[in-house]
């Protein structure tokens, strides 16, 4: 076995977020010793979560700056658009944004927490519409994956039974909070335009499961929970696989490439030991890759060799290409008829209670629609603690000024659509030839551009948000806004999948359906670089899963 | 002159100010997320037709920021305070015209406003930073203002007076007012940074009603039967179907 400071393991994760956590929790679970590295700094969100910190005690009342680009309270450590000392560079005329968190647990600490399930046919894309290619599993094969993850992240929602919102097995899922009466209405206004707005699955207790307590409706997730009841790998995933006695983290730890050996296995990684600037090189015998779709990427492309001149696992040279990420844009107004309406309690688990999911199957089917798939809103819109922005577009001055903020508080209704993109030959990474991070380590240079087909769907969900809004009798702000303009970036959405894309043919894919690359049997890839397409339904639940049902396997096998 | 505002926050107090007043223009390096508010800017010339803009530039601030890693448990800005005693008092002045005490809750000046605008135009954000170019002209602007129309800085002059001044600038449609247009972008921003700082004092969260960031326990309570008949009239009146608690199916 291999070994380091005193610790055997078998397995060699790099990455501790969504899909690394799974990986350690399931293998260290099964008795396998796990090396995990993290290239952030150690984390604890039971010390080191504001919980109830308001914004007035913060500087710039938690406003968003450079540094904390989602606020001051924002969980992200060492990280967000821009991480101190890691560049990454756009092709000319691109444009990507990439989120990044240098801690452990990664983006799991900050995430929202949306889990909705994908559908049978957001498995099989090209054989529902013909574009794209299909995914080498199908929903049947990943339902009960579904149902096992669900029951042990502990996901409140509930089965309304639309095409778009697959159903969890009986007792699975835990009760959704009660709506407020801004989504209510909402869902008032969509009844009256045909479509539906139902429960959003989110990763957030609402009643105790093992040591985690239940959510007590207060202070956002985004910052993190320091009682578990908001998922995130570091108060249930790390913290289990750590009480194994099977699990050893090293953190600081900056993955710079992965080891072949002359019989074409893998045989260990270099990681940069953040604080001493030191390169160490450690053995493997298994090795998981899951330092998310980009940083997965990178890592591969920057391992070359004799065998693989292009980069590990690359001889599809498939690494880097597939890039996707949700299509993002957003339409908000406000709603007169609610200025001041009654004052409740309305924190809830801080995200949309209800939400929009994607209702116009059929449209595609019958070719009505003039773009593939499809998208959900999702909703924000409550009383929340005021900002700097709470004056809105408030004029004038003095107490007739000071009422109409009153008055308009809790008026306003954002609508944020994600949608599918449609994987392209125009979206992918690469490494920059002339740039490295302040470890040497050669960057990521981002290709991005968006299609008709992003547009399109974007034009029909701004058309659609206005309905709703003006259904609500709501008054939508830049209502002549185009689709053009309204799209976010790509990256922007923070779901970018596919740089290392599973499939049946080792030509045209990286992995198979284990997430075990092609080239090389012993690697494996188990963040959201696996995915074969982005369906609009937010990713990590996906990733939870397949991490989940491929470790088990890989688990099996060792223990076997 | 006499300071007639007097900070709320001491532990401001013994941060050092540094000088405001020199050559150079900030200009913020990336493009930054901030608060949602529309930017209130001006792309127009840097001199209004027909009017007079200070034109200050000022010497950039590079002093200490939080980082991507402050302890949040314990929040602490670590900036110096920049505003002069005279700018201080005309933000106090300016703030409290904006939002005065009313019977719904107290003036800006009584919870520290002015120290919040202090803080924001201090910060060596990009965002920020553009405020302070702002937002220290407009002071100043006031000033001339108040000198040319009645003879007396903007502080000096009697309340009648500078309600005047305030009556040209005050509203969004003066920025079509080409002498106006800065001045008035620049009360638009100022306006946006009073009620911030306002509505999230305790003071202000609890004049405006925001009563959650408490803890508990059991399920979510949900709308109160006040707020779910509001919300049915609302319905009604939109001829919206009826409003129902939602049923787990």
């Amino acid at each position: 076995m291999a070994s380091f400071e005193d610790f055997e393991y078998q397995v060699i994760v790099v990455g501790s977020g969504a899909g690394g956590g799974m990986a350690a929790h399931v293998l260290t679970e099964a008795g396998v010793k796990v090396l995990m590295l993290e290239a952030g700094r150690d984390y604890d969100p039971i010390t080191e979560t504001p919980m109830f910190q308001q914004n007035h005690e913060a500087p710039l009342r938690g406003t968003s700056t450079s540094e904390k680009n989602f606020g001051y309270y924002d969980a992200t450590v060492d990280g967000g658009w821009r991480v101190p000392g890691e560049p990454y560079s756009e092709a000319p005329d691109s444009r990507f944004m990439w989120w990044r968190a240098r801690m452990l647990g990664g983006r799991t600490n900050h995430w929202g927490r949306l889990v909705p399930r994908f559908t049978p046919a957001d498995f099989k894309p090209y054989s529902t519409d013909g574009v794209g290619t299909d995914w080498p599993v199908d929903y049947d094969e990943i339902s009960p994956w579904y149902d096992k993850c669900e029951e042990l992240i502990g996901v409140c929602g509930d089965n309304p039974g639309l095409d778009d919102t697959p159903s969890s097995s009986d007792g699975v899922l835990l009760p959704p909070p009660k709506p407020r009466v801004m989504e209510l209405l909402l869902k008032s206004a969509c009844e009256s335009l045909g479509i539906d707005a139902v429960p959003m699955r989110r990763a957030i207790l609402t009643e105790a499961k093992d040591d985690r307590q239940a959510c007590f409706w207060a202070t956002p997730c985004g910052r993190g929970c320091s009682i578990g009841a908001a998922f995130q790998s570091t108060t249930s995933l790390l913290p289990w696989a750590n009480n194994t006695g099977n699990l050893k983290i090293v953190t600081d730890a900056m993955v710079r490439e992965v080891h072949l050996d002359d019989e074409g296995n893998a045989s260990g990684v270099t990681f940069v030991n953040k604080t001493s600037g030191e390169d160490v090189r450690i053995d493997g015998e298994h090795i998981i890759l899951a330092a998310s779709a980009c940083e997965t990427a990178r890592l591969l492309l920057n391992s070359k060799s004799e065998a693989f001149p292009n980069g590990l696992a690359n001889s599809s040279g498939q690494v880097g290409r597939n890039l996707t990420d949700s299509l993002g844009a957003g339409i908000s107004g406000y709603i007169p008829a609610l200025r001041d309406r009654p004052r409740y309690n309305e924190d809830g688990h801080s995200g949309n209670h209800l939400y929009i999911p994607w209702w116009d199957r059929e449209g595609q089917k019958n070719g009505s629609l003039n773009f593939s798939r499809g998208y959900h809103f999702e909703v924000g819109a409550r009383f929340s603690s005021p900002g700097m922005g709470v004056a809105g577009r408030v004029d004038g001055y003095g107490k007739a000024a000071k009422d109409d903020v009153r008055s308009n508080y809790g008026t306003g209704i954002g609508l944020s659509l994600r949608g599918e993109m449609l994987v392209s030959d125009d979206c992918y990474c690469e490494i920059d030839d002339e740039v490295t991070d302040q470890w040497g380590i050669p960057v990521l240079k981002f290709h991005w551009k968006w299609s008709e087909q992003e547009i399109n769907q974007v034009a029909h969900g701004l058309e659609w948000g206005k309905k709703i809004i003006e259904a609500m009798g709501g008054i939508v702000n830049n209502p002549d806004r185009a689709a053009e303009e309204a799209i976010e970036e790509g990256g922007q959405i923070i779901h970018e999948v596919g740089t290392t894309r599973m499939g049946e043919d080792p030509a045209t894919s990286v992995c198979n359906e284990w997430g075990q690359t092609w080239d090389v049997e012993n690697l494996y890839v188990m963040d959201g670089g696996v995915f074969v397409s982005n369906p609009h339904k937010n990713c990590t639940i996906t990733i939870l899963t397949l991490a989940m049902r491929n470790a088990t396997r890989l688990a099996e096998q060792l223990t076997a | 002159m006499s300071k007639i505002y007097n900070p709320k926050m001491s532990r401001r107090e013994s941060l050092k100010r540094i000088g405001t007043m020199a050559t150079v223009v900030m200009v913020g390096g990336v493009p930054v997320a901030c608060d949602p508010v529309e930017p209130e800017t001006s792309t127009a010339s840097p001199t209004p037709t027909g009017g007079h803009w200070p034109g200050l530039e000022l010497e950039a601030i590079t002093g200490p920021t939080y980082g991507t890693d402050p302890i949040m448990t314990s929040p602490e800005a670590p900036w110096p305070l920049t505003l002069t005693d005279v700018q201080r008092d005309l933000a106090a002045v300016l703030s409290d015209m904006i939002c005065p005490a009313d019977e719904r809750g107290p003036a800006a000046t009584d919870v520290g406003v002015p120290d919040v605008i202090d803080e924001w135009m201090s910060a060596p954000y990009s965002r920020q930073q553009s405020d302070r170019v702002q937002i220290i002209n407009g002071l100043q602007w006031l000033d001339d203002e108040a000198e040319l129309r009645f003879g007396s800085n903007f502080v000096a002059a009697t309340e009648d007076q500078r309600i005047a001044i305030i009556e040209d600038i005050a509203y969004r449609a003066q920025y079509d007012v080409p002498e106006f247009e800065l001045p008035a972008r620049f009360f638009s921003r100022m306006r946006s940074l009073v009620f911030g700082a306002y509505f999230t004092t305790p003071e202000g969260i609890e004049d405006i009603g925001y009563v959650g960031n408490v803890a508990i326990a059991g399920e979510y309570p949900g709308p109160t039967s006040e707020a779910m008949e509001h919300i049915r009239e609302v319905a009604e009146s939109l001829d919206l179907p009826p409003i129902t608690e939602y049923v787990n199916q």
